[in-house]
C-alpha cells in the first residue's frame, strides 16, 4: 500500500470525547505548565507560555470549539503546533492525549457543513476507526485567529 | 579578467563617490570660484570613470567622461559654473546612480545609454568652443593624439624652449617629461604654485613589460601620486592612459610639498612599475616673468582671489587629513547583517541564563556568600558589556541616510519655486542598522512637507519681514536611551484653527470638543489616518498628507513623533527613536499579583501618594504633583486584574510621552531588570497597551507594558 495513502493522527480527548490532530502539524507535546494571562486577549486564548525561550501563545481548545470550558486536570497537556512550516507555534490545550492512530485515506470522509457555520470548518472530515468515529480537526482553521 | 570579485567594493566605492558628487556640486553651486572644490570634484568624476572602465562598464564610462570633459573646462577655468551647468552634471549624477543600482540589482550596468545627457554635456562643450579659447587649445582638447606625435617631433627643440634642466642628471634621457611641451595655463599653474612655495614636480614612470592591465595601472600609480600632490599634467593624456594607448612609460606633471624622491618611492610602491624618474621643472625666465605678470594683474583685478587661494589651501590640507582619516575608518569588516541578528540572539539568551542565575542565587541560602555574589556581580557586568558591544557593531551613523538631503532640497527649491536652505547637526548621531533602514522615507516626507507646506513663499516672507530664504533644520542627537530627530522649519506654522474647522466639518470632533481642546490635541489629529486621505483637508490645513503613514512607521520602529507649533514662526517635527529594539532596560512592577515590565525610557519619576490627595475633575482622577496637574491611570483596571484592597497610599509612576505627563498607579516595584524584548506573535490580539513579553530568570513570562499607548 503507498505510504501517501495513510495520515498519522494524534488522539486527543476533550470532555472525554475523541478528536483527530493531524501528526504533520504537532511540534511537540508538553505538559501543562503555568500560563501567564495576556489582558485583552481573545477569550480562548489562556495566555503565552515559556518554550524552551521562545515566547508561545496558548489557547484552550475547548473554548476554541464551543465546547463547555471545564477545568483541565492532571492529565492535561499543551499539543504546541505548527500550523505552517515556517510559522510561529501556537500551543492547544487539551484534557488527555490518547494514542497514535494511522488511518488510510479511504476511511476517512468528508462532512458537509453549512458554510456559515464558524464552528463547523474547524472539523478536517470524520475518521472511521473500528467501529468508533473521531472528529478530525482542521488545524489552520483553529489557529486562523 | 574577471573582476566580478570586485564588483562589491566598486559599488561602495561608487556609491562613496557620488555622495562626494553630489556634496561638492552642491558647494560649488554656492561658490563657483572654489577651487579646491573644483579639483575634488574632478578627483572623484576621474576616479568614476577609471574605476567603471576597469570594471567594463562602458556607458557609465562615457557619461562620466563627458562630464569630466566639462568638469576640466571648470578646472582649467576656461568655463564659469551656471546654475544650469550644474542642473546638468546633477541629471548626469542621477543617471550614474541608476547605473549602479541597476549594477547592484543584477551585475549589468543595463541598457540606457543616456544620450539625452551626454548631448547636453557635448553642447556646453562645444559652445564653450564656439565663443572662447584659442584655436590652438581648442584643437589640442580635441586630439591629444596629434599632439603626442607632435612632442615627438619636437624633442629636441621643446628640450631649449620650454623646459630647462635642474641639474645634469646622468639618466637625464629617461627623464621624458623634460622634452614635453606645456599650455599657457600649464606654465601659469607652475608659476604660481612656485609663489605658494609648492614644488614642481615632473616625473616619468616605466612599468614592466608584462603589465597586463596597464590602464589600471596607471590610474593606481595615479592615485598613489595624488596622495603627495596635485596632477597638473598628464602625458599621453589621461584618457589615453586608461585606454592603454600608450607603452609602457608615460609622464606626470605634480604640483606638491614633498621632494622627487618621496614622489618616485610614493610610485615604486605599486607593483608592476619598473622604474620611476623624477626632477624639479623650472621654467625659463621669460615664462616666470610674463606668467608672474599675468598672476599679479589677476590679483589686482580680483583681490578676493588670494583670500580664496589660501582658504584652498587650508582646505586643501583639511581634505588631506581627511583622507588620511579614512584610511584609518577603512580597517574594517564587512560583516552580514543576519550574522549579526544570530549574535544579537545569543546575547539575548546569555542575559536570560544570566538572569535565571541572578534569580536562582538569592532563593538558595548556600549561595548567599560574597565571593558568589562577586562572581555574579562579575557576570552581569560582562553579559551587560558584551550586550553593548554588539548593539554598537550594529550601529550606523545617520549620516547615511541623511546625505541625499541637501540635494533633495536644492531640487525642491527650483521645483517649488521657494528659496530654502538646509542646516543639519548631529548627523554622526548613530542609530540601529534595521532602524537606519526604515527611517529615511518618514524624515524624506517630513522635510518635503516642510518646504512644501511649511515654508511661506519667498515674497510672503519679504512681507513679514522674514528672511526671504527659509530655513529648514534637521538636527539629530542623542538623548539617553533614545536618538531624537527634530525636523524644524522657521516658516508660518500649524494654522491650529483652520485644522479646528475642518476637523469639525469633517465631523471628526464636535463644535464643543473643538472648543475644549488644547493646541496639543490639535495637532495631533493631523497624525490621524482619517484626517490624511482627504485631499480637502490637505489643502486647507496645508498638512497631514502622509502624516499618520509617519506616525504609524515611526511607531512600528517602536519610537514615537510629536508636532510642535507656533503661528508665525514655524513648526518641528520631533522623532524620538529607541537606541535598540531587542534589549531594554525596565522597572518591574507588580499589578494585581501579575509581573509587568514598564520600559525605563519612559518613566519619569516614582511617586508614593495619598489616596485623598486624588482629585476627580469631569469623572477624570488627576492628581497635582509639584504644581502640574497629572491624569492618573490605574493599571489594574486597564489590565483587568483584581487589584486587591486599597493601601492608604499609592504607588504611582510618573511617565512621559513628548511634553505629556501620566501616572500609573500599580501595586508593588521589583526593581530594575535587562530584559529582552520578545514578540507575542500574531496569534494573540491583546490590549494595545501589551506591547510584547520577557522571560524572567525563572522562566517566567512577564508581559512589557507600553504606557505610551495611554498617555
Amino acid at each position: 500500500m503507498a505510504a501517501s495513502n495513510l495520515k498519522q493522527y494524534i488522539i486527543v480527548y476533550l470532555n472525554s470525547k475523541k478528536y483527530g490532530i493531524n501528526i504533520k502539524y504537532i511540534d511537540s507535546i508538553i505538559f501543562m505548565q503555568k500560563i501567564t494571562r495576556v489582558p485583552g486577549a481573545q477569550d480562548y486564548f489562556m495566555g503565552v507560555i515559556n518554550l524552551r525561550g521562545e515566547v508561545v501563545p496558548v489557547m484552550s481548545l475547548k473554548k476554541r470549539l464551543g465546547l463547555p470550558d471545564e477545568e483541565y486536570g492532571s492529565k492535561a497537556r499543551i499539543i504546541i503546533i505548527r500550523p505552517e512550516p515556517q510559522a510561529a507555534c501556537v500551543g492547544l490545550v487539551v484534557d488527555q492525549v490518547k494514542e497514535v492512530i494511522t488511518l488510510e485515506a479511504d476511511s476517512i470522509e468528508k462532512m458537509s457543513y453549512d458554510e456559515s457555520d464558524e464552528k463547523a470548518q474547524f472539523n478536517a472530515g470524520i475518521g472511521k476507526v473500528e467501529d468508533d468515529l473521531i472528529d478530525l480537526l482542521n488545524i489552520s482553521a483553529i489557529t486562523r485567529t | 579578467m574577471d573582476v566580478s570579485q570586485y564588483l562589491d567594493i566598486f559599488i561602495d566605492e561608487t556609491k562613496e563617490h557620488l555622495q562626494n558628487l553630489n556634496e561638492h556640486l552642491l558647494v560649488l553651486e554656492r561658490e563657483p570660484e572654489n577651487e579646491s572644490t573644483i579639483n575634488e570634484i574632478f578627483r572623484a568624476a576621474h576616479s568614476l570613470k577609471g574605476m567603471s572602465a576597469t570594471m567594463g562598464f562602458t556607458r557609465m564610462q562615457r557619461l562620466t567622461h563627458d562630464m569630466e570633459n566639462v568638469l576640466s573646462e571648470i578646472r582649467n577655468g576656461k568655463m564659469k559654473v551656471s546654475s544650469d551647468l550644474v542642473d546638468i552634471l546633477f541629471k548626469g549624477l542621477d543617471a550614474l546612480e541608476a547605473y549602479l543600482a541597476n549594477i547592484q540589482a543584477t551585475s549589468s550596468e543595463g541598457e540606457e545609454d543616456n544620450e539625452e545627457i551626454i548631448n547636453a554635456l557635448n553642447n556646453i562643450l562645444k559652445g564653450k568652443k564656439a565663443e572662447t579659447a584659442t584655436p590652438a587649445e581648442a584643437v589640442k582638447a580635441e586630439a591629444t593624439k596629434v599632439e603626442a606625435t607632435k612632442v615627438e617631433a619636437t624633442k629636441v627643440a621643446g628640450r631649449k624652449e620650454n623646459v630647462q634642466q635642474a641639474e645634469a642628471a646622468g639618466d637625464s634621457s629617461k627623464m621624458k617629461f623634460k622634452t614635453i611641451r606645456l599650455e599657457e595655463h600649464e606654465k601659469k599653474a607652475i608659476v604660481k604654485a612656485g609663489m605658494m612655495d609648492l614644488n614642481v614636480i615632473g616625473v616619468t614612470i616605466y612599468l614592466v613589460e608584462t603589465c597586463m592591465l596597464k590602464g589600471a595601472r596607471a590610474f593606481m600609480i595615479n592615485r598613489a601620486i595624488e596622495e603627495h600632490g596635485e596632477i597638473i599634467k598628464l602625458f599621453p593624456s589621461a584618457q589615453d592612459l586608461e585606454d592603454e594607448k600608450y607603452d609602457f612609460d608615460y609622464s606626470a606633471f605634480i604640483i606638491t610639498k614633498e621632494s622627487p624622491e618621496v614622489i618616485v618611492d610614493a610610485i615604486m610602491k605599486v607593483s608592476e612599475v619598473k622604474e620611476a624618474v623624477a626632477d624639479y621643472i623650472k621654467l625659463s625666465d621669460d615664462d616666470i616673468a610674463s606668467n608672474t605678470e599675468a598672476i599679479k594683474k589677476e590679483e589686482a583685478t580680483a583681490q578676493i582671489k588670494l583670500f580664496t587661494d589660501t582658504g584652498n589651501a587650508k582646505q586643501g590640507q583639511a581634505a588631506a587629513q581627511k583622507t588620511t582619516a579614512k584610511q584609518l575608518t577603512n580597517r574594517s569588516v564587512r560583516v552580514d547583517i543576519d550574522k549579526l541578528d544570530v549574535l544579537m540572539n545569543l546575547v539575548s539568551e546569555l542575559i536570560i541564563a544570566k538572569n535565571g542565575l541572578v534569580s536562582r542565587s538569592s532563593e538558595i541560602l548556600e549561595l548567599q556568600d560574597a565571593a558568589f555574589r562577586e562572581h555574579i556581580e562579575y557576570l552581569e557586568r560582562v553579559t551587560t558589556n558584551i550586550h553593548e558591544a554588539v548593539m554598537k557593531t550594529r550601529m550606523v551613523p545617520i549620516e547615511s541616510v541623511v546625505n541625499r538631503f541637501p540635494r533633495m532640497i536644492r531640487d525642491l527649491s527650483k521645483q517649488l519655486n521657494k528659496e530654502m536652505e538646509l542646516y543639519m547637526t548631529g548627523e554622526d548621531t548613530e542609530l540601529d542598522r534595521t532602524v537606519i533602514d526604515e527611517i529615511g522615507d518618514p524624515l524624506m516626507h517630513l522635510l518635503r512637507n516642510a518646504a512644501d507646506h511649511g515654508l511661506e513663499p519667498s515674497e510672503e516672507r519679504k512681507r513679514l519681514g522674514k528672511n526671504p530664504v527659509g530655513s529648514i533644520y534637521l538636527n539629530a542627537y542623542q538623548d539617553g536611551n533614545s536618538v531624537v530627530i527634530e525636523v524644524k522649519d522657521d516658516g508660518g506654522g500649524i494654522n491650529i484653527e483652520k485644522i479646528k474647522k475642518v476637523a469639525i466639518q469633517r465631523g471628526v470632533i464636535t463644535e464643543e470638543q473643538a472648543q475644549r481642546m488644547e493646541d496639543k490635541d490639535v495637532i495631533d489629529i493631523l497624525f490621524r489616518p482619517s484626517f490624511s486621505t482627504s485631499d480637502k483637508v490637505t489643502e486647507v490645513s496645508g498638512r497631514g498628507v502622509g502624516l499618520d503613514v509617519v506616525k504609524t512607521k515611526i511607531e512600528s520602529l517602536g519610537g514615537e513623533i510629536e508636532a510642535r507649533s507656533k503661528m508665525g514662526e514655524g513648526s518641528s517635527f520631533i522623532i524620538r527613536l529607541p537606541l535598540t529594539l531587542a534589549i531594554i532596560q525596565s522597572l518591574m512592577v507588580v499589578i494585581g499579583g501579575e509581573k509587568y515590565a514598564l520600559p525605563l525610557g519612559n518613566i519619569q519619576s516614582i511617586e508614593e501618594i495619598g489616596k485623598d490627595e486624588i482629585k476627580t475633575i469631569q469623572g477624570k482622577e488627576v492628581i497635582n504633583l509639584r504644581g502640574n496637574v497629572i491624569p492618573i491611570i490605574r493599571l489594574g483596571n486597564i489590565l483587568e486584574c483584581a487589584s486587591g484592597e486599597q493601601p492608604k497610599d499609592l504607588l504611582i509612576i510618573i511617565v512621559k510621552k513628548g511634553s505629556r505627563l501620566a501616572g500609573m498607579v500599580v501595586d508593588e516595584l521589583i526593581g530594575q531588570l535587562e530584559i529582552v524584548y520578545k514578540s507575542i506573535g500574531k496569534y494573540i490580539k491583546g490590549h494595545k497597551i501589551i506591547s510584547g513579553a520577557t522571560i524572567l530568570g525563572n522562566g517566567e513570562i512577564a508581559l512589557i507594558l507600553d504606557v505610551n499607548s495611554l498617555v
